[in-house]
């Protein structure tokens, strides 16, 4: 490409614009700016943490003198120059910077700023702290013995904890339920009960752009910051419960999200980036290299999971225990919800005609990463441990484990395990859909697949798993539509695009009901200071929540004058949520010689309603799939002794385009969904069940059970019966 | 010490340490569609063209590019807008963060392996752009009209 | 670093091998090795020597049945030449394999060779194909066998001042030549283990010569000597193919890793290097 073809190309080409996705141009062209990318004032200083290598340690001491010698170093901020306020989403357990003692490994001690990228990185290296290492407890089943070391003395005590002195050691959470004793009596009289452990390791949401945050200091007492976060509201209050100020006083600025999978709702980065900024006088720009993200934030739990399952002659599922431990990290911070749980696993039980159920699910303190939530929290565990489980049943109870699903899964008007009775439950069609789509033979049985040339030597399996969450009723939120000069009308919305598509749905829909070309209507995220509030991007509720908010606004315009900005807050709805399926069937070939997967096809069954723009929904469900795939076989962050040894991109490795297999997708129409729109949820569907498929069709094609992830060609390689006798030493 | 290139169409002149990413150099000027992802050239978003050769830019040293033609995914959008067009038309993206490299990758893979190249040639050129969000299969459905529609 | 680094592009090899005197002189192909080290601040070279303007090292000639590739020649030219995908298949084939096309693009022959990670593409094919690494320095121009260039990972026996200039193979007409990558995970990691097999026949179909090398096996790329026996043969038995694949296993010296466990990769260079063989040698 050289200059004159510039001008030539220039003056020709008209831009085409199909209205599907409002931002598609901007970033086809790189033209959208992302926190990272967008300008700062003049004299804003950048931030470099300096991090603990130990995973448990007491800072002793912090020098700090060579650093500042480094031309361009302004500060090296420590705990002691920062208010003593502690960060959480719900549990404020986390300081800003370690203070007397360092967590884990990857834990900000110190922060520079200095007047470039360049002299901060150089500054950070030569900041000397000395550390006295301490008794570090990795492992979260041990953690929890009363003989381990501890990772907080007294974690009861922190605002916002949810376990008691009496709960023992090393506690985030616990959550139990069902009836132990009705379980007990069930499995007695089975015919049939398995018992198995599963594992899953640490992962990462994997999103492409790291987290970074601006903050400005206090301005006629408005504290501004604009970063990688999906919640603007609750990271305003959270921020300002840390910080001790009113919530108004802060203002979080729009900004586009480079992918989230859970993992930008944290607020620890962003506080401190707030009080950096403050104690500076300055604005600072904290933009975490790539390796920081994978070390220092919001991991997956990683999961030991203990399921005993059994059933009757028939088949027919008598009961149900789930015990999990799952690895919480250093600090409970990062988790959002009451219960400071995972609903996956409190979710365990769900979709299938369960008589009783117990469950416990206990997440622990370790001096490892920071858990947090990551694409349906705590579902890739626990269905990879209950679907996995159903098989071995299946297997040993002689019956065929599509048969067995059958037999079992929930239909509408019959109360689940939790009591719940649902107005709809398409488990059953919706594995009949996965089924007649991977066998194409109309039938529920496996069909034979005959080999290629290519394929000979290779065995053959198929697995299926089933996943049922809920789509969840409207959550509150407000919108704000404005008329512009020109007659385009702009909707004013609480929450960033994180690439799913929102705002075009939301332009679309609004363009529907006011019987306008979407062309018309412009989405913008608004900033926190314009708008009441809305609990964020996540839980699959963005496509329920908003499209009841848009419907409002839609009304509330046509019954205005058309003259001035229309305003519609909504509490959360009563409406109940709906159940909502998928079914997944792998299809693997096994090299018995290396136990490598190549895995020839994934179909994915799902339940639906309606489907607002059905190229987002399809993407969600391949983007989703894939995501599976990389958690059933490829990604560990190799947390090992407190260190994560899979610290970058090259070895933390999320599926490459050649790694994709087959992918099928098959609807199940004509579902009920929530909402005005009517939708089901399926931004946290297709991940879930991958693993439990394929887990499920390594056995079925090698008779050898994998049941800790991810499922590594060495993992198959040393199950096949008799491997682990014979190689060489 | 001086660097000297053609950057989208236009001549700069930067003074940068040996040491100097090209994607510093891009990204100082103003251009923020290459963008500092993985840092060891796996991931693709630092993406640009230099010389019409695809270049990981976060690894690529700024005095290398002295006397280069570099195209940053700003620039071929303006002087390739059927390449932008497939993008669009295809949705080939969810969040955005390695659309400006796939468009990069697009452009590359037409070069290097002509119009006529099959769907799993092009899964295969695509190894070193990663997505997180859209499994992809957008993406190819983009970059294989971009190769066609040229 | 007290000074500023410099930077210098020469454009003969003898201005580069004056520029690689100075202390702290660091020789740079495509950048792809030395902008990695740089970025994670491993390194702290005072001068950086650009090759790529050096046109003597760009070139592939093919001449008196050598095919030599100048150090700065990229994998990207080196897997699209048609000499290099006609006669050395195997060659062309891991040189379009390594990394991505990103990388591809500016990764240099040279550049590639004296990285000496254990794990890489090209060293064991070259070994297969016999390659010498002419060296070139102060004192004058050696040669030395692929098999002898690392010492160790990341460790060669090039000297301070010292710079890979050549990459010479032997082409024979009967040459054949395969390469193949175990990557279980993601088909973009560096492999468990990966096998190139070479073999050239006399006219009446007996085996001539008969070579075998593996990578990620352990410090350095692993030459297998073994391989010689099957020449002198003309079918040799799955047998005799399985006895050389176990003397590889036997050689190798994995550390272990996230990729394998030592075991599981001394289990598969057993494997990998028997299907290499008989790839090779039923072509």
């Amino acid at each position: 490409m050289t200059s004159t073809e510039l001008s030539a190309a220039e003056a020709a080409g008209p831009w085409v614009d199909t209205g599907t996705r409002p931002d598609a141009r901007d970033k086809a062209t790189g033209m959208t700016k992302y926190s990272a990318d967008m300008p700062v004032p003049a004299g804003t200083l950048e931030a470099v943490l300096v991090r603990s290598p130990l995973p448990h340690a007491e800072i002793t001491g912090i020098a700090t003198a060579e650093a500042l010698a480094v031309p361009g170093a302004v500060a090296v901020v420590t705990a002691a120059d920062l208010p003593g306020g502690l960060a959480g989403r719900r549990v404020r357990d986390m300081p800003l910077l370690a203070r007397t003692v360092a967590r884990f490994a990857g834990e900000p001690v110190a922060a520079v700023l200095a007047r470039s990228r360049e002299a901060a990185t150089a500054t950070a290296a030569l900041v000397d702290i000395d550390y006295r290492e301490l008794p570090a407890i990795t492992d979260p089943v041990a953690a929890l013995d009363v003989a381990s070391p501890l990772v907080h003395d007294a974690p009861w005590g922190y605002p916002g904890a949810v376990i008691t002195e009496a709960d023992g050691p090393n506690l985030q959470s616990v959550v139990t339920g069902g009836e132990p004793e009705a379980v007990s009596r069930a499995l007695a009289a089975a015919t049939t009960v398995v018992s198995a452990t599963y594992r899953t390791p640490a992962g990462h949401q994997g999103y492409l752009e790291p987290q970074a945050w601006v903050a400005f200091p206090p301005e006629n007492g408005t504290t501004r910051l604009w970063g990688t976060t999906k919640s603007p509201y609750r990271l305003r209050n959270q921020i300002a419960a840390c910080l001790g100020q009113a919530p108004e006083s802060i203002r979080v600025d729009p900004a586009p999200l480079g992918g989230d999978f859970g993992g930008k709702g944290g607020v620890y980065d962003a506080s401190l980036c707030v009080a950096l900024a403050r104690l500076a006088g300055r604005p600072v720009r904290l933009v975490l290299r790539s390796e920081e993200d994978l070390v220092g934030t919001d991991a997956r739990h990683p999961a030991v999971i203990r399921v005993t399952v059994g059933c009757d002659a028939e088949g027919r599922l008598a009961g149900l225990d789930f015990d999990a431990v799952f690895d919480g990290g250093a600090y409970a911070s990062a988790k959002p919800t009451p219960p400071v749980n995972l609903h996956g696993a409190m979710d365990c039980a769900l979709g299938y005609r369960l008589p009783c159920y117990t469950l416990r699910s206990r997440i622990a303190y370790t001096n490892t990463v920071p858990k947090g939530h990551m694409r349906s929290p705590g579902a890739p565990q626990a269905v990879f441990a209950v679907e996995s489980a159903l098989d071995e049943l299946a297997a040993a109870a002689g019956i065929n484990p599509v048969e067995l699903r059958r037999r079992n899964l929930l239909d509408a008007g019959e109360p689940d395990a939790y009591g719940h009775v649902w107005a709809e439950a398409r488990g059953r069609e919706t594995l009949a859909a996965a089924t007649r789509g991977a066998f194409c033979t109309g039938e529920d049985a496996p069909d034979p697949h005959t080999p290629s040339p290519q394929e000979r030597g290779l065995a053959h399996g198929t697995g299926v798993a089933v996943y049922a969450r809920p789509t969840p009723s409207p959550a509150p939120t407000s919108l704000m539509l404005t008329p512009l000069p020109g007659g385009m009308l702009e909707v004013g919305v609480p929450i960033p695009e994180t690439g799913t598509g929102s705002h075009a749905m939301i332009r679309r829909q609004l363009a529907a009901e006011l019987r306008l070309d979407p062309s018309e209507v412009v989405v913008r995220q608004l900033p926190t200071t314009a708008l009441p509030g809305d609990p964020g991007v996540g839980a699959s509720r963005v496509t329920v929540g908003l499209s009841r908010a848009v419907a409002r606004l839609a009304e509330k315009w046509r019954a205005s004058a058309h003259e001035g900005p229309v305003m519609v807050t909504l509490p959360a709805s009563t409406e109940p949520p709906a159940l909502t399926y998928c079914a997944q069937v792998a299809r693997v070939a096994v090299d018995l010689e290396t136990g490598q997967v190549r895995i020839l096809e994934l179909v994915s069954a799902v339940d639906v309603a309606e489907i607002v723009n059905p190229q987002a929904h399809q993407m969600q469900i391949d983007g989703g799939a894939v995501m599976g795939i990389g958690f059933a076989c490829l990604e560990d962050l190799l947390e090992d002794d407190g260190q994560v040894l899979a610290s970058n991109l090259g070895e933390f490795r999320l599926p490459a385009a050649p790694d994709i297999p087959v992918l099928r997708t098959v609807l199940v129409a004509d579902g009920r969904g929530v909402g005005p729109a009517n939708v089901k949820a399926i931004g946290e569907l297709t991940n879930v069940p991958v693993a439990a498929a394929i887990a499920n069709a390594v056995a079925d094609a090698t008779g050898t059970r994998v049941r800790e992830l991810p499922i590594t060609a060495e993992r198959v390689y040393w199950a096949i019966d008799g491997r682990a006798d014979d190689s060489p030493a | 010490m001086t660097v000297r290139l053609s950057l989208n169409g236009q001549p700069r002149e930067v003074d940068v340490p040996a040491t100097a990413s090209l994607l510093d150099v891009i990204r100082d000027l103003g251009l923020t569609a290459a963008k500092a992802g993985c840092r060891i050239g796996v991931c693709g978003v630092c993406s640009v063209l230099v010389d019409g050769l695809p270049v990981s830019s976060c690894l690529y040293l700024a005095h290398c590019a002295d006397g280069a033609d570099v195209w940053t995914a700003e620039g071929i959008a303006k002087v390739r807008p059927e390449v932008v067009d497939a993008f669009v038309r295809c949705e080939g993206m969810q969040c955005g963060i390695c659309t400006p490299g796939q468009v990069v990758a697009a452009v590359a893979a037409r070069a290097e392996l002509g119009p006529a190249a099959d769907e799993s040639q092009l899964r295969e050129y695509l190894i070193g752009n990663l997505c997180r969000c859209t499994g992809y299969a957008t993406i190819l459905q983009a970059v294989k009209a971009a190769a066609d529609g040229h | 670093m007290a000074t500023e680094p410099a930077f210098v592009a020469p454009t003969t090899v003898q201005e580069a091998l004056s520029a690689m005197q100075a202390d702290g002189a660091l020789a740079v192909g495509g950048g792809t090795s030395v902008g990695l080290l740089l970025g994670q601040s491993l390194i702290e070279p005072d001068v950086l020597v650009w090759l790529g303007r050096i046109p003597a090292l760009r070139k592939i000639t093919v001449d008196r049945g050598q095919l030599n590739a100048g150090a700065a020649v990229t994998l990207r030219e080196l897997s699209w030449h048609p000499a290099v995908r006609s006669s050395l298949p195997a060659l062309a084939g891991a040189a379009g394999i390594v990394g991505n096309p990103r990388i591809r693009a500016v990764a240099t022959v040279g550049g590639a060779v004296a990285h000496a990670d254990p794990r890489q593409d090209l060293p064991p094919v070259l070994v297969a194909l016999d390659a010498a690494i002419e060296i070139t320095g102060p004192a004058g121009t050696r040669a030395v066998p692929a098999a002898d260039l690392a010492t160790g990972p990341m460790e060669t026996v090039l000297l301070p001042g010292e710079l890979i200039t050549t990459v010479r193979i032997p082409v024979v007409p009967s040459l054949r030549s395969v390469y193949l990558r175990f990557t279980p995970g993601s088909t973009a990691d560096y492999p468990t283990v990966a096998a190139a097999a070479a073999a050239s026949r006399d006219p009446d179909g007996t085996l001539a010569s008969v070579r075998l090398a593996l990578a990620a096996v352990g410090p350095t790329v692993l030459a297998v000597p073994e391989a010689a026996e099957l020449a002198g043969q003309r079918a040799p038995s799955a047998a005799a193919v399985a006895e050389i694949a176990d003397a590889a296993a036997r050689r190798a010296l994995p550390a272990g890793s996230r990729l394998g466990s030592a075991r599981y990769v001394r289990a598969m260079a057993a494997v990998w290097a028997r299907r290499a063989l008989t790839d090779c040698l039923s072509r």
